[in-house]
């Protein structure tokens, strides 16, 4: 999906936990998530402390999105 | 470490007023089995069916198979950590049932449990078929959690497994084989000139319900560590899965590692089979960085020549495999990897989710996506109607007259990624 909507024109960000595999198919600019069964949230924290989390891996990813590259970069 | 195992050869169960073995028989007092398991409150209801080779039955959803074993000499209990007293095993003899096993059903715990039927096209691909099974159909309480669930059966199970071997305790087998690991210094001088092999097996963590246990350990929250491959034989390691049928461990395939049989057959002639390291395969990615990285640093300690890797599961598994194999590679140690692949259904797509340039030696269990027709049985043992939800399965995969259309992933075995199945690919 990142590289078909890519492919339209349209920079794509890929939150994703596995960095390895989000390498292999060819995502350019990608955001480390927290796990594979949630990846844009930690249930072992208190609401609160999640929202946070969850805010910053977005806004991590917003700044991705408008950051220039030339190559695959992970956003870490 | 050296162990001996007993086989005694099981041709058929059959349900009797007492419990024993006997001309290779093994007749079974079915009451006092369920009466041993319904200690557990967690159940409501126990009944023990026999499926056999050529019978036209299904049993479905299948959550473990175990082979009946028992401790004759040397330290320690089957299953230790799990069911009995945490004591190294692995040493002395122990007493197998071959051509039996439990087979484990009931209400589905989770959505990945998979199908053994006793004949036609599906017997075919799973070697659970092959063997009398006694079938513990095991329902829980009303309003129990899935995580009590999962382990009010997985415990039945080897209980079940543990009151049938207790039955040939006293039993002098007579086909009895050897298994002997030498320590790191009397290998090197036993065999200078052999190469020196390590098995690197990974073990299915990932929770929610995909979980491997280690002497009673969760083994997503230990660390790569090294075990002698007797104690496989002993059931130091322990299936608690529910994850897609095909290409889980059963608490069967564990004692019973085709790769560990294969590197002992091997053993002292062509190579010095050192031992096993056992990791995980977690849901975070710094845990995969470390597990992988550990894996690396313990056969790099063994001085090894060659490592087997064999993976558990797919999906983001195939990460680990990929970095364990690429870590391995690294340190100048030749990897070999086994796997199985999920290529879409005509077997076009790409087959693993991660890949690299040193993954240039791989073994492959088949094609789990390929869709298969299981016919109707006479017989249905556990509960048919989950066939649409199992991994593998799909809305409208069970048809009114009870056949079944579901890719090949429902069936129990039919890629294990340890080999102990017939497919493959060139």
């Amino acid at each position: 999906m990142v590289k078909e909507i890519e492919r339209a024109g349209i920079p794509v960000v890929h939150i994703c936990t596995v960095v390895p595999i989000s390498q292999t198919v060819g995502a350019n600019r990608i955001v480390p998530a927290v796990a594979i069964p949630h990846p844009l949230g930690e249930p072992s924290q208190p609401a609160q402390k999640e929202k946070e989390i969850r805010r910053k891996l977005i806004d991590k990813a917003l700044e991705a999105l408008a950051t220039e590259i030339s190559e695959q970069t992970v956003f870490e | 470490m050296r162990l001996e195992i007993g086989k005694i050869p099981i041709h058929d169960v059959q349900f009797d007023s007492t419990s024993r073995i006997e001309g290779n028989i093994l007749y079974l007092n079915q009451e006092e089995l369920k009466a041993h398991l319904m200690v557990d409150e967690n159940i409501k209801s126990i009944t023990v069916e026999i499926a056999r080779p050529g019978d036209s039955t299904r049993i479905i959803p299948v959550k473990d198979v175990i082979e009946p074993r028992v401790k004759v000499s040397g330290r320690g209990e089957l299953f230790p950590g799990t069911l009995s007293k945490v004591e190294t095993v692995g040493e002395g003899r122990t007493n197998v049932l071959k051509g039996t096993a439990v087979v484990t059903t009931g209400k589905i715990v989770g959505f990945q449990e998979g199908i053994i039927d006793m004949s036609g096209p599906g017997a075919e691909y799973t070697p659970f078929s092959k063997l009398v099974n006694v079938v513990v159909v095991c329902e829980p309480i009303e309003g129990i959690d899935q995580y009590t669930h999962e382990r009010t059966l997985r415990i039945a199970g080897l209980k079940a497994a543990a009151y049938l071997g207790n039955l040939a305790k006293d039993i002098v087998a007579e086909e009895v084989e050897t298994y002997e690991t030498y320590s790191v210094k009397e290998g090197i001088e036993k065999f200078p000139n052999l190469p020196r092999v390590a098995y690197v097996l990974m073990l299915q963590t990932q929770g929610l319900l995909h979980d491997t246990y280690v002497y009673g350990v969760d083994m997503k929250q230990s660390l790569t560590t090294i075990i002698y491959p007797t104690e496989l034989m002993d059931g130091a390691i322990v299936s608690g899965n529910c994850v897609s049928a095909c290409d889980k461990n059963t608490t069967y395939h564990h004692l019973n590692n085709p790769v560990v049989e294969d590197l002992f057959k091997k053993h002292g002639k062509e190579l010095n089979f050192v031992g096993v390291v056992i990791t995980n395969e977690n849901v975070y990615l710094e845990d995969k960085e470390r597990s992988s990285d550990w894996a690396a640093k313990l056969v790099d300690f063994l001085a090894v020549d060659g490592v087997i890797i064999s993976q558990e599961g797919f999906g983001n598994p195939d990460t680990d495999l990929i970095m364990n194999c690429k870590k391995i590679e690294a340190k100048g140690i030749k990897t070999v990897i086994i796997t199985d692949e999920y290529a879409g259904r005509d077997g076009a797509s790409q087959s693993l989710a991660d890949a690299d340039a040193s993954a240039d030696a791989v073994v492959t269990a088949g094609n789990a996506n390929m869709v298969i027709e299981l016919p109707p049985m006479e017989k249905v043992i556990g509960h048919k109607e989950v066939a649409d939800v199992i991994a593998g399965g799909f809305s409208g995969s069970l048809k009114a007259d009870g056949s079944i259309t579901a890719e090949l992933q429902v069936i129990v075995g039919a890629t294990n990624e340890l080999g102990y199945n017939k497919l493959s690919a060139r």
